[in-house]
Order: structure tokens, then sequence, then C-alpha cells
């Protein structure tokens, strides 16, 4: 087996997933918190690929393009909002936008 | 066959609601599917062997690993109701095509739709289909009551959904674990099993959809406050999908839990008929006879079930259809009375015999098969379910005798207030007698009754077999 | 096979059947005259099985004919099946011929009633109704004639359904009815039970073998009162009698078809019938000949009192079935079979006659009113005469011959029977007392002034010829009816129902000396005799109060010993209250509202929940991570 230890990999995915959720629960422009839920999801595709390797197989890839489809979407989505919501001058401010009203 | 029967329905509402059609000519479309539906029921009893157990199946395995497939088919039992469901339907619909309501392309769709979910609950042979049709059924029941429905139609509806919800999601539950544990969904290949909450969940939700005693809450407001038409079919034929049930899902799958439970469930049933015939007789309006009478009756259907005999299960059918009959023939002759009169209260109508020979006749005939007149196939039914009950125990037949007298007094009431007592201030003496649209659709439900009165055998004599396959058989074993 | 009874069976179905599908597209005359064939064409059909009958052995005369299945299931079955043998054949003969004369007489009676129409086909479906009940092979096919002639009664009762009495009149007799139904049901359910069929032949062979062990005594009595409820309550004696006197609010006609000559004598052909099983159980038996002799009494008292024409001779119809319930209790079941024909004869005779004088003066039936109607309606009174004279039993008319025969019975049947035999005898008393009050009261002394003021007001005399002439033909049967069978002469009735005698040569059980015969008839011809003179002295000689004066007896027998008022508080006061209790304590308060509770339970669970919805995006996503952590947490530990 080439390359580091699969459990380099793995830690390196915690890291990356802690981080995306400190940046969600700590910051409060909501671009960023997108960007935190971002390295989350890229933190799990992470874990999936190695997973994948580490079994053999290759569900753990097939899920891992599934969740960087669903992530595009949802960038794309979530991205869409926030321009919304600054044409509406708005704060960018998670803690303001408490109600659904526009 | 079978699948043309629940197919046909469902296609013509999907047409019905993606053409842009009038109102009335999207009725029309509707009542001209019914009405090919009732040639193809008659086609269906024609090829149908009643010497033989579940036949005119179709079968496609749909979940193979979970045992789940689409079965569909027909035992003598479930084709009588699935006669009743397409005679009943086909007058709702052709009564709501007189009445021509508003938004009568989904009217009408929903109409059709729930035609063939009813079918569909008779004639599914897999749990999991069962509770896809059964559902499938009320769904437009909720959107019917509670978009067409009288001035309280969102309490009736809200008071329908949650009861039934209730019973439908302990069924769910009651389907997964019974399947799981049999490996299969299949009513066929499966089992029995000894699980009482598996059966308890079962029967809640048929205890539910009956009603049997206390569960009835829902009751009153919703046959209240829907259309008349849609009351017709709630009270007539959806009430009978809990016989259905109770017969070919509980009664068969779970010997021991019914015998367990017997005696309780004979006493919510015989609880319920002395109940709802005691209100019925002091209910302030028609509907309200009709519904409390509908609540009694069904507690004497399921006494009869529950005898465990062959007489009184074979008794529960018989008057089941014939049950289904009168009390969709009634609704639909309180709805005609509404029309004319604004309201059915005994208090604002009477003397409607005067001058109106055809609403007499027809509200004094039908009351007097109500009232379960010997030689009538109510009677019929009826005799053969207190038969079949009095082997438990003479008291349960002498209660449902008591319960006779009781319904004999409160049609009486019925009648006598709606034809003879003094007119009320809505009973103008120009209101209408009933012209031909009308008494086109109660007449055949009439005749229907009559035809039964005079050959209740028909159904009878040919509703179970003595074969492997068929629910019951055990019981009569013992 | 005996094609008769079928057409006899069938044609009065198929008139009310035409009458009612041809509705307005027929004359209300021709409709009619359809009722009135359909029921002589049935009283053809009745001779000709009464002819087809009597060309057999007497072995083979008991033929049962199935058309199909009635009800069944696999192991249980019961046809539309018909006896035709002795017993049914003298009740098809008298329903058919009976009431072909009374449709006849309805012919006039009830022209230019607006809806004749339905009068007539409700005619043709009690004689239908009545016919498939004598003709029933099973006990299930003779309860559906039961309840079919009880639903007709109904209909007929509140023909007239703008009179808010006569309606309320219908509901009682029905209900009162559906009860006795309801007892006999039971009675069927037991015999299903032990014997797995309803057939009356396999049903009795049952009976007669089980006799010894298999069923209890308690439970062969208990089969044979539940088939007395429903003969007590069809036949109105006590203790459920009281619907018959108002179900005089009917059309005369009706009175005299239904509750005179044909329906209310049921229970005697119920108890006859079934006398196998009535034999089984002796006590049982012996409380239907006491109910007889207590109804007969009452009824009598009763009849004193009444001031309406009708209910004076719906209260003689009571006694005189007790009569019969005596006879047949006793098991003179001939005798008392006897006496129901020529009831059936007379006491139509009585309402038709009735019937004339109230048509006369324009359906007024208060005797207090009347007086005097001999000098307008000579041919009345003789009519009148002569049916009074038959029901008190003097000789030679039919009454005498079938009354005594049963009294002649009760007191050849040891003590209890002597018993029942005064009681008899007071009954023949009372009997002439109330019959020939009435006569005097209505026919003698001076015209009243309703009876002047319409004594020019009809063109046609006495009635129509459809009317009167029914009543000549009843009045000559009133007459001869009885001569069939004169005690210690000769017994042509009594032999010819004695085939169908269950296990034995002849029918009845008890069997009279000729010296018991003479004294009961000279004793109960003198007793009517002193009746009638009685009347003659109280309402005849001096024109009396229709009524005593006598306080509590007058209110007592006024209000027919409180009866009505007992069942109104005991049994429908109590269910109303019930009701009203279920409808506020039950109804409303748990069912409606424990759905109330669940709706607010939801709400305010909905509203406590809700305060953790802040909109803190950061708390949202905190309380996932947590969740995630304890899940993780959860998983490892369980690893």
């Amino acid at each position: 087996m080439r390359g580091p230890d699969p459990s380099w990999y793995l830690i390196l995915s915690a890291f990356l997933f802690a981080i995306g959720v400190a940046g969600v629960l700590l910051r409060r422009s909501p671009l960023i918190v997108l960007l935190s839920l971002e390295i989350m999801l890229n933190a799990s595709n992470l874990a999936l690929i190695t997973f994948a390797r580490l079994h053999g197989g290759h569900d753990g890839q097939i899920f891992a393009l599934a969740v960087m489809a669903v992530a595009a979407a949802e960038v794309v989505v979530g991205l869409g909002l926030i321009v919304a919501i600054a044409r509406r001058h708005l704060d960018l401010d998670v803690d303001r936008l408490r109600v659904l009203r526009g | 066959m079978t699948t043309t029967l629940i197919l046909l329905p469902l296609a013509a509402a999907l047409v019905v609601w993606l053409l842009p059609l009038p109102g009335r000519a999207a009725g029309a479309l509707a009542l001209l599917v019914a009405l090919a539906e009732v040639v193809l029921f008659a086609l269906a009893v024609w090829r149908f062997d009643f010497d033989r157990g579940l036949q005119l199946q179709d079968r496609q395995s749909w979940f193979s690993d979970l045992g789940v497939s689409y079965h569909v088919g027909f035992f003598g039992f479930s084709l009588w109701l699935t006669g009743l469901t397409i005679v009943v339907c086909a007058a709702a619909i052709g009564y709501a095509l007189r009445a021509g309501g508003d938004r009568g392309r989904a009217y009408f769709g929903l109409l059709l739709f729930l035609t063939g979910a009813i079918v569909g609950v008779f004639t599914a042979q897999d749990l999991l289909l069962f509770y896809v049709f059964f559902e499938a059924m009320l769904i437009p029941l909720y959107v019917l009551i509670g978009v067409w429905g009288g001035p309280r139609r969102l309490r009736a509806t809200a008071l329908f959904v949650i009861y039934t919800m209730a019973g439908s999601l302990l069924m769910l539950a009651a389907i997964v674990a019974f399947g799981l544990s049999e490996g299969t969904f299949s009513l066929v290949d499966s089992g029995t099993s000894t699980n009482e909450w598996v059966f308890l969940g079962f029967l809640a939700a048929f205890a539910v959809k009956a009603p049997l005693f206390p569960f009835h809450g829902w009751l009153v407001d919703a046959y209240r406050e829907s259309p008349p038409e849609v009351a017709a079919i709630l009270s007539g034929v959806v009430s009978k999908a809990a016989v259905y049930g109770l017969l070919r899902i509980a009664i068969d799958k779970f010997p021991e839990p019914v015998q367990e439970y017997q005696t309780l469930i004979l006493s919510l049933a015989a609880i319920g008929l002395v109940y709802g015939s005691l209100l019925a007789f002091r209910a302030p309006d028609m509907r309200a006879v009709i519904a409390y009478s509908s609540m009694g009756q069904m507690g004497l259907i399921v006494l009869g079930l529950f005898s465990l005999s062959e007489l009184g299960v074979t008794g529960a059918i018989v008057h089941s259809v014939a049950h289904g009959l009168v009390s969709a023939s009634l609704f639909l002759l309180a709805g005609m009375i509404e029309a004319r009169a604004g309201t059915s209260a005994f208090d604002r109508i009477g003397g409607m015999a005067r001058g109106r020979p055809a609403l007499a006749t027809m509200l004094l005939a039908t009351g007097i098969i109500a009232l379960a007149v010997p030689g009538s196939v109510v009677f019929a039914g009826e005799f053969l379910i207190l038969a079949g009950v009095y082997v438990q125990g003479w008291g349960w037949a002498a209660v449902g005798v008591g319960a006779i007298v009781l319904a004999a007094m409160y049609m009486l009431r019925l009648i006598s207030a709606v034809l003879h007592a003094p007119a009320g201030g809505d009973a103008a003496e120009a209101t209408p007698d009933l012209r031909w649209p009308d008494l086109s659709v109660v007449v055949p439900l009439l005749a229907a009754l009559l035809v039964l009165s005079a050959w209740p055998a028909a159904i009878s004599e040919r509703s179970f077999v003595d074969v492997e396959s068929e629910p019951g058989t055990e019981l009569r074993a013992r | 096979m005996i094609p008769g009874a079928w057409v006899c069976l069938l044609a009065p179905l198929a008139g009310a059947l035409l009458i009612t599908l041809a509705g307005a597209s027929i004359s209300r005359r021709t409709a009619a005259w359809i009722s009135t064939l359909s029921v002589f064409a049935a009283f053809g059909g009745a001779v000709a099985s009464f002819v087809g009958l009597l060309g057999r052995e007497r072995e083979e005369r008991e033929v049962v004919t199935t058309a199909w299945t009635w009800l069944g299931t696999q192991n249980f079955e019961v046809g539309l099946s018909l006896l035709v043998d002795p017993l049914s054949v003298t009740m098809m003969l008298i329903v058919s011929g009976v009431g072909g004369l009374i449709v006849l007489y309805s012919v006039g009676y009830m022209d230019g009633d607006p809806e004749e129409r339905r009068y007539f086909a409700y005619m043709a479906l009690f004689v239908f109704s009545m016919l498939l009940l004598v003709q029933a092979a099973n006990f299930l096919l003779l309860l559906v004639g039961w309840g079919l002639v009880g639903l007709a009664s109904y209909l007929l009762i509140g023909f007239w359904h703008e009179r808010p009495e006569a309606v309320a009149a219908a509901k009682k007799a029905f209900v009162m009815n559906a009860l006795g139904d309801a007892t006999m049901a039971l009675a069927f359910f037991a015999i299903i039970w032990q014997t797995g069929t309803l057939d009356f032949q396999a049903a009795f062979a049952a009976f007669g073998s089980d006799s010894a062990g298999g069923m209890s005594q308690t439970l062969v009595n208990l089969i044979a009162l539940g088939l007395l409820g429903g003969a007590v309550a069809k036949s109105a004696q006590i203790p459920l009698h009281t619907w018959l006197p108002d179900a005089m609010e009917g059309p005369t006609p009706v009175s005299a078809l239904i509750h005179a000559a044909t329906m209310v004598t049921a229970g005697v052909y119920l108890i006859v019938r079934a006398h196998p099983i009535f034999e089984l159980a002796p006590s049982i038996s012996d409380l239907a000949a006491g109910l007889g002799a207590v109804t007969l009494l009452v009824a009598g008292l009763v009849a004193l009192v009444q001031t309406d024409i009708k209910r004076v001779i719906a209260y003689s119809t009571m006694s005189q079935i007790g009569y019969m319930f005596l006879g047949a209790g006793l098991g003179a079941y001939g005798n008392g079979m006897f006496h129901l024909m020529t009831h059936a004869f007379f006491k139509a005779l009585l309402f038709m006659a009735a019937g004339l004088v109230i048509h006369h003066l324009a359906g007024e039936q208060d005797i207090r009113k009347m007086g005097g109607v001999r000098h307008a309606m000579p041919r009345t009174f003789a009519a009148f005469l002569v049916g009074s004279l038959a029901l008190v039993g003097i000789p030679p008319l039919s009454g005498f011959f079938s009354k005594d025969s049963i009294l002649a019975s009760a007191l050849a049947s040891g003590g209890y029977g002597q018993l029942l035999f005064a009681a008899g005898l007071l009954g023949a008393l009372l009997t002439g007392l109330y019959t020939f009050r009435l006569l005097f009261i209505v026919f003698l002394g001076p015209p009243s002034e309703l009876v002047q003021a319409h004594r020019h007001g009809h063109g046609h005399g006495e009635g129509p010829w459809t009317m009167t002439f029914p009543v000549a033909v009843l009045a000559l049967l009133a007459v001869v009816g009885g001569w069939i069978q004169i005690a210690g002469v000769w017994h042509p009735f009594g032999e010819w129902l004695d085939p169908i005698a269950v296990g034995r040569e002849h029918l009845a059980l008890v069997e009279p000396t000729l010296t018991q015969d003479y004294v009961t008839s000279a004793l109960a011809v003198g007793l009517g005799l002193l009746g009638i003179w009685a009347a003659w002295a109280f309402y005849g000689a001096r024109r009396r109060r229709a009524v005593p004066r006598a306080a509590l007896v007058r209110e007592t027998l006024e209000h027919k010993l409180w009866f009505d008022e007992l069942y109104d508080s005991i049994f429908f006061r109590p269910a109303v209250l019930l009701t009203g209790a279920l409808r506020r304590r039950v109804e409303e308060p748990l069912i409606g509202g424990s759905i109330d509770g669940v709706g607010l339970g939801a709400r305010s669970a909905g509203g406590a929940v809700g305060e953790a919805q802040t909109g803190y995006l950061r708390s949202y996503a905190l309380a996932i991570a947590a969740g995630v952590a304890i899940l993780v947490a959860v998983f490892v530990s369980v690893q």
C-alpha cells in the first residue's frame, strides 16, 4: 500500500469536520457559515473515500460523488438566498435573521 | 379482471382531473365510468365460481426481498362487499351529478378515486397493499368532507382525520411487525400469529373505522357535515372496510387473541348497538338518526363476526350489504329532503307525505326495510347474526333483539316526523316531490334491496366455502 | 304440490304490486277492484287447496312445496316453503274468504278517499302477509308473515296519516308487535341451537325424540314462553294488549279484517301449530290458558264503559280471543280453531255493521251521540242483532257452538280447567251485558239529534251494495257457521284437523262428556241471557247514562286498568331519561370531550415545544451537534 497510513486521512477528516462545526457555531456571516458547512461536507467526503480505500470497495466513493452533487445544489440555493437577503439590504448576520417573514 | 375493477376508476379519476371539461361533463363522464364498473362487476360475478375460494387473482411481486406483492383477488364475501361499493358509489356519483356542486372536476375525480381505492381495500391480499388502499380511501374523504362539507366541516374533518390517522398508524405498526415476523406480507402465504399487541393494533384501526363504541367520536360530525352522497359512501361502504379487515385479518390471522378478547369485543359491540340505537331515538335531525343507527348496526355486525360461528359470520356479511344499501339510500333521501326544505331537523319539517307520493313511498319503503321488518334482507342478516351469537350466550341475542325493537322505534319516529307530523316551518306546501333524476338514483338501490329480500340466500349461501385458503375455515372447525 | 296454495298466496301480492306500480295510471276504482279480485282469486286458490286435500288419504294431508332456499349457509337452510295441511287450509279459507268480503266492503266504504289506491294496495299486501303466515312451512317464514302482517297493520292503522292519533296508534301497534317478534325470534334461536332446523316437521320430530334427555325442561319452557310472547302480542292478550283499542283509529274495514277476523287470531294459530312444543311445556300452556281467562274478564269489564262504538267491539275481540287462548292452552285446539272461525264471521259482521252506522253518520263513533239508529237503518240493525246474538252465544247461532265447546273442554280438564271454566262463564255474562248495552244505546230509543240530522242526508239508504252484500253474507255465515260441529252429534271440524296432531291420533287433549257439554251450554246460555236482560234493564228500558257513575270503578275502567300509564312510566320514560343522560353524561363530555382534550393537549404541547424555536441558527446547529455527539457516544459505548 502506497502513501501514508489511512488513519491519517481520518484524523485530517476529523480536524476538518471540527473546524467546520466551529465555523457554523461561532461565525455570524451566513456566507462563512455556508463555507463551514462545505468544509464539513468535504470532511465527510474524505472519510468516505478513506473507508472505501480501507474496505477495498467502491461504495464510499459513490457516496462521496453523491454528496458532492448535493453540496453543489445546496450551495446554489444557499448563495441564492444570501444574495436575495443582501439585495433587500438586510444585515448579513445570522443572529438577526431570526424570523422567516421577509 | 380484478385489477381492471380497481384501475378503471383510478384512471378515470386522472382523466377527469386532467381534461379541462366543464363540471357537468366531468360528472357525466364519471357516471359513465361508474356504470361501466357496475357492468364489469356483473361480469365478475358471472365468472366467479362460488364453490372455490380465492379467485380472479392478479399477482405481481413488488418488494421481493420483503415479501410484498401486488396481489388482488376475490373471495365470495369480498365479491359482495365490492358489489356494494360499486353500486353505492355509482348512486352517489349520480346524486352528485344531479346536485351539481362547485369545482366539479375535482369533486368527481375524488369520488372516482375513492371508488377505486375502496375496491382495492376489499380485494387486497397483501397487507402492505391493503394499507396503501386503506389510506388511499381515507385521503379523498378528508378532502371531500373538508372542502365540500357543511358549515361545521372543519371540525368534522379534524375529528375524522385525528381518529382515522391514529387508527391507521397503529395498523401500520402492526402490519410492519406482523410482516417482518412472518417474513412475508402476503395474506395468503402468512401463517397465524399469537401476538396480542399486533392484534390490538389491527383492532384499533378497524374499531375506529366501524366505529365501535367508544371510538365513534368522529361519527356524527362527519356524517352530518359531509355532502349527502359522501355520507352515503362513508356509512354505507367505508365502514364495511372494517368488516373486511376484521374478518380477513383480525379473525383469520389471530385465532388465539381473538378468543381471548372475544368477550370484550362482543361487549363493546353490544354496548355500541344499544347506545347507538338509544341516541338515534332522541336525535334531533334525520342525518343524526341515520348516523347513530349506523353505529348501532355496525355493532350488530361486529357481534356477528365475533360470534365466531358460521351463522353469525355469514349474517355479518349479509347485513353488511343490506345495511350499506339501506344507509346509503337513507342518506341520499335525507340529502334530497335537505335540498328541498333546507334542513332535515325534525322540528322544522314534517307532513311531507301530503301531495308528495314518490318521496313518501321511497322513504317509507327504505325506512321499513331499515327497521328489519321480517322478510327484508336486513331482517335476514340480523336473524343469522343473532342466531349465531346465541350460541355464545343467550344474553347477547337478547340484547340484539332488544336493540331491534329500539330500531323499530327510531325508524318509525323518523318516518312519522318527516312524513306525518304537522308541517314545520321549512316544509312549505310548494316543496316539490321527487322527480325522475332523484328517483333514478334511489330506485336502483331500493330495487337491489327488494331483490335481496326475496332471495337473501344469494349472498348467504355464496359467501363462504369450505376450502383451505378461506378465511374462517379455522373457526368453522371449532 | 298443490298449485292452488301458490295461487292463493301470490294473487294478493300480485294485486298489491300491480296497484303500486301502476300508480296514477289506473283510476282509484280500478285499483279497488284489482285488490278485491286478487283476494277473491286467493279464495279460489284456497278452495282448490281444500278440494285437493280432501282428495287425499288422511296420512297424506300434509304437503310441503319449496320454491327456493330463502336463507341458508353451508349447514343451515330455510326454504321458501309452503305447508298445506288441514290447519293451514282452514286458515287460508277464513283469511281469503272473510278477507275478500271485507275488501269488497271497502270498495264502498272508501269510495271518494283521495288515497284509495294506497289503501287497496295495503289491503292486498295484508292478505298476502296473512296467507304467508298461515302457509309457512317453517318458523322463519312464519315470522316473516308475522312481521309483515304487523307492517300492514301499521300502514293501515296509520292510513289517515294526517291524524296524529292514528300515526301514534300505528307506531304503538308496531312496536308492541315488534316486542312479540323479538321474543319469538329468541325462541327460534334456541330451536336452531337445539335442533339445527326451523322446519316444522323436522323441529317437532326433534322435540319429540329429545324430550327424554337432551333438552332441559327450562329450555323447553323458555322456547314455549318466547312463542307465547309473540302470540300474546299479536293477539292483544294481557299484558301486551294496549295497542288494539288504539288501533281502532284505522278505517273500519281494516278493523274488521285485521283487528277482528284474521291477524289478531294469529296467536291462536301459532299455539295450535306449535302444539308439540307447548305440550312439552305444560306450565306455559297453562299460562296461556290463564292469560286468556284474565283477558276475557278484563276486556269484558273495560268494554262496559267504552263510549266509542269501535272500541267496544275491539275489547270484545280481545275477550273472545281470550276464550280461544283458554281453549288452545288447555289442549282443546280444534275447539279454539272452531271459535276462531265463527268469531271471524260474527265479529267481522259486527264491525262492518258498525261501519255502516259510522258511514251513515259521516264518521261519528261516539255512542253517546247515537240512539234510535234502528229507524233509519233497519237492515243494519238486523245484521247487528244477528252478530250480537252470535257473539253472546245464543243458540242456534254460530257463537253458541264454538264458545260452549271451549268451555266444556275447560270443565273437562281438571281443577285448573274448572277455575278457568268459572271465569269463562262470568265472561259469558259480561259478553251479554256489554254487547247489548251497545246495541240498545245505538239502535233503540228515540233518534238522537245527530241521527236525525243525518236522516235525510244520504240518498242511498243504508249503503251501496258493495257494503251491504258482504254484510248479508257474513250475517248468513254467523247464523249457520256453527252447524259444522255440534257437540254430541257430529264433529267433522275436529276430525278434519286431527291429521295435524304430531304423534297421536286425535288432536284434542281433552274430550268433554255429553253431560259436561249440556251443563255448560245451559249455564252459558243462561248467563248470556241474564247479561242481555241486565243490559235491557240498565240501558234499554230506561235510558241510563252510557257510563256508570261510581268514580273509582269508572276511572279504573276508563283508564283500561292503567296499563298505558304503567308502560309509559316503566319503559318509555326511563328510556327517554336514559337517553338524555347518555347524551349529556357520556356522548358530549366523554366522547366529544376526549377528542377536544386531545386537540387542546396537542395545542398546548405545541406551544411548549415552540418555545425552543428561538430562531438563532447557532442554537439549532449546537443542538444538532450535541445530538450527533450523544448518538456517537451511545454507539461507541454499545459496541
